[in-house]
């Protein structure tokens, strides 16, 4: 087992006497992708936030390569966990290029200048994830997946240690899906991602974590998590987990027919 | 990297710069008494013959010393030199601090509308300034203050600092600060939907300051009421050498602190939480941001009165015209010519009479306003 550079215990999170999250605990070992899965509402924006800081939690530690995370400076944080949300707002006037420059913010005191390393490394960065030809373009008049790949490129600008993506291939079609968490994970860091598909999670994660109610279900290999009981348990549907063709992994069909089901089942009443 | 745009880039920067060394001699040209542009030339080539070192003290020592000149040039050198470029330079830097203001105030609330003028801060510091005043020039022992801030006092007369001088500042300042903080404390401290009540809060803000003002006026005496009414409309006919420092000094000081913290303006534009992952430290950031705004405008409707729409205009045709960069001492400079020509049109609109530049930017900026809401959606 590799080094950890983040370890969570007894997280605790409630807002006006609602708990949002219940004891949450996992540890992310250096350079692995920890997919993080749970229906609507489980609580996964919400101890992400928690990780980067932008929620407070009630109680419980986040250490962050062995220091506690409040310790952090919030440039040093900003150095060290880098974030990709899943909306972005509104961006009056900005070009992709521009965007991408702003990873630099958290390494530059004032007046620092943007130096011709900086610009290598924007430049490279937006090769990486194939937006060279955008750079100039308003980052408004990009397509969905090129808006995604801007912000990833934004986050290796801003060369972090770990990299948490808040459910990075929401609105992307398949080709998108699966090629922007194959770039993540070629980037050889640590990396946390919400993810709703569980294929998809199944896939392309080294570990993951369930999610339910804002409490940890279950955490693991894919093949521990991903179980036909869990699966029914946790989100409510019924299924067939078998192994992928390709890679071993648990490998989900889901049964269809549930309002059938009900009406029927209503009817025996 | 020399592509069309970089050209086009480099192209309209020098031609800024060319129009920016120009325009001081040709705006001196404009005005009440009839001095021509060649008149303009000759006294600064005579200025320059006489004095090497370009400080305002030693301008007037060398109108002094340079009697031996003809009385017609010697007239309009001091009309020139004790008047006229004053004037510019105050019209220069209000022009360059509110659109400074404006630029920073739109990226700081991600709200493209917003305006010192919108945002309640202008009328926030009309009042503070209304305030000071009505109360200190009736007690009669601030009445010089009075005549100072209000009325075109005799030239060379003024010190170059006292405590009075400040007073209309700090007044502007503090019913200004006073303005921001309803402004933050109406839109709420909460992370959501704070942009779109910002709005609406600086209009509720600028109402209320308004009818406070209206309701001081009331009270004054008719003559106070005339001479706030016309400073308020906005105006450069007091602009001397001694009080131009202060603004100066506070638009310099404002635009350097700005261009310090520029990387963490520009991450705002991509929202709280973004910014916040940048490592930017949001809710202080954009506070202290909103105050440095907030004394911008104080100080400059202390010295010229409240003129709307500047800190509008310049920004969104800065950005037309610059899509894609975020210059910010591009701004400045374009807003400070703009409020200079703007000076001149006031002064040779009317013949015999000057209109308030307020009126105009007004004018100009209502239909400004409604250009952009037009092409957005």
């Amino acid at each position: 087992m590799s080094e950890s550079v983040l370890d969570v215990e007894h997280l605790f999170w409630q807002v006006d006497g609602k708990t949002i999250l219940a004891d949450i605990h996992f540890s992310l070992p250096k350079g692995q992708m920890l997919g993080l899965i749970g229906p609507n509402g489980a609580g996964k924006s919400s101890l992400l936030r928690c990780l980067y800081r932008y929620i407070v939690p009630s109680s419980g530690s986040i250490d962050l390569f062995g220091k506690g995370l409040t310790t952090y400076s919030a440039k040093a944080l900003a150095r060290t966990v880098a974030v990709v949300q899943q909306d972005t707002p509104h961006y009056f006037d900005l070009t992709t290029e521009q965007l991408v420059t702003m990873g630099l913010t958290p390494h530059k005191g004032l007046f620092d200048a943007t130096t011709q390393h900086d610009r290598e490394l924007i430049n490279s960065a937006l090769a990486k994830v194939g937006l060279t030809q955008h750079a100039k373009q308003p980052y408004e008049h990009l397509s969905g997946g090129e808006k995604q790949r801007a912000l990833i490129a934004r986050a290796i600008v801003q060369q972090p240690q770990i990299l948490i993506l808040d459910e990075p291939t929401n609105h992307l079609d398949i080709r998108y899906q699966i090629q922007i968490l194959e770039l993540v994970a070629s980037l050889g860091i640590s990396v946390i991602a919400s993810i709703h598909d569980l294929n998809l999670a199944s896939a392309m994660c080294d570990k993951l974590l369930l999610l339910d109610q804002g409490k940890l279900i279950a955490k693991g290999h894919p093949s521990a998590v991903l179980s036909e009981r869990q699966i029914s348990d946790v989100f409510g549907v019924c299924c067939e987990v078998n192994a992928h063709p390709q890679h071993g992994k648990p490998l989900i069909s889901y049964f269809y027919g549930y309002q059938t089901a009900n009406r029927a089942s209503h009817q025996d009443e | 990297m020399s592509n069309p745009a970089q050209t086009r880039y480099y192209g309209v920067l020098a031609l800024i710069v060319v129009i920016t060394l120009l325009t001081p001699l040709f705006a001196a040209s404009f005005g009440a008494a009839n001095i021509s542009f060649t008149d303009v030339i000759s006294v600064f080539k005579s200025w320059f013959s006489n004095n090497s070192v370009p400080v305002p003290t030693q301008i007037l020592g060398g109108i002094a010393d340079a009697n031996n000149t003809s009385p017609v040039s010697s007239l309009n050198q001091r009309i020139i030199f004790e008047l006229r470029l004053p004037r510019i330079l105050l019209a220069f830097v209000a022009g360059a601090g509110l659109s400074i203001a404006g630029s920073v105030l739109q990226t700081v609330t991600r709200n493209p509308l917003a305006d010192p003028y919108l945002f309640g801060i202008s009328s926030g510091a009309s009042f503070g300034a209304v305030v000071v005043i009505s109360l200190f020039s009736q007690t009669g022992m601030f009445a010089q203050l009075f005549d100072g801030a209000l009325l075109i006092s005799p030239v060379g007369q003024q010190p170059w600092w006292s405590w009075s001088m400040l007073s209309l500042p700090v007044g502007a300042f503090i019913g200004a600060t006073l303005s921001v903080l309803l402004v933050v404390a109406l839109s709420g401290i909460g992370r959501t939907s704070q942009v779109e009540r910002m709005l609406l809060s600086g209009v509720a803000t600028s109402f209320l300051f308004g009818a406070l003002t209206s309701l001081l006026l009331y009270f004054s005496s008719p003559q106070a009421t005339a001479s706030v009414l016309f400073w308020s409309l906005g105006s450069f006919a007091k602009a001397s050498w001694s009080q131009l420092w202060l603004p100066t000094v506070t638009v310099g000081a404002s635009l350097l602190i700005m261009l310090a913290f520029k990387r963490q303006i520009m991450a705002l534009q991509a929202g709280d939480e973004s910014a916040h992952t940048l490592g930017v430290n949001v809710a202080k950031l954009r506070l202290s941001m909103l105050l440095l705004c907030s004394l911008i405008t104080a100080m400059l409707v202390a010295s010229c009165g409240g003129i709307g729409f500047v800190g509008l205009m310049i920004p969104h045709t800065v950005r037309l015209l610059f899509s894609g960069r975020q210059p910010m001492i591009l701004t400045a400079v374009l807003g400070g010519l703009f409020m200079v020509w703007i000076d001149v049109i006031a002064r040779c609109l009317l013949s015999n009479q000057e209109l308030p530049v307020g009126i105009i930017t007004a004018a100009l900026g209502s239909v400004f306003f409604l250009f952009i809401l037009r092409h957005r959606r």
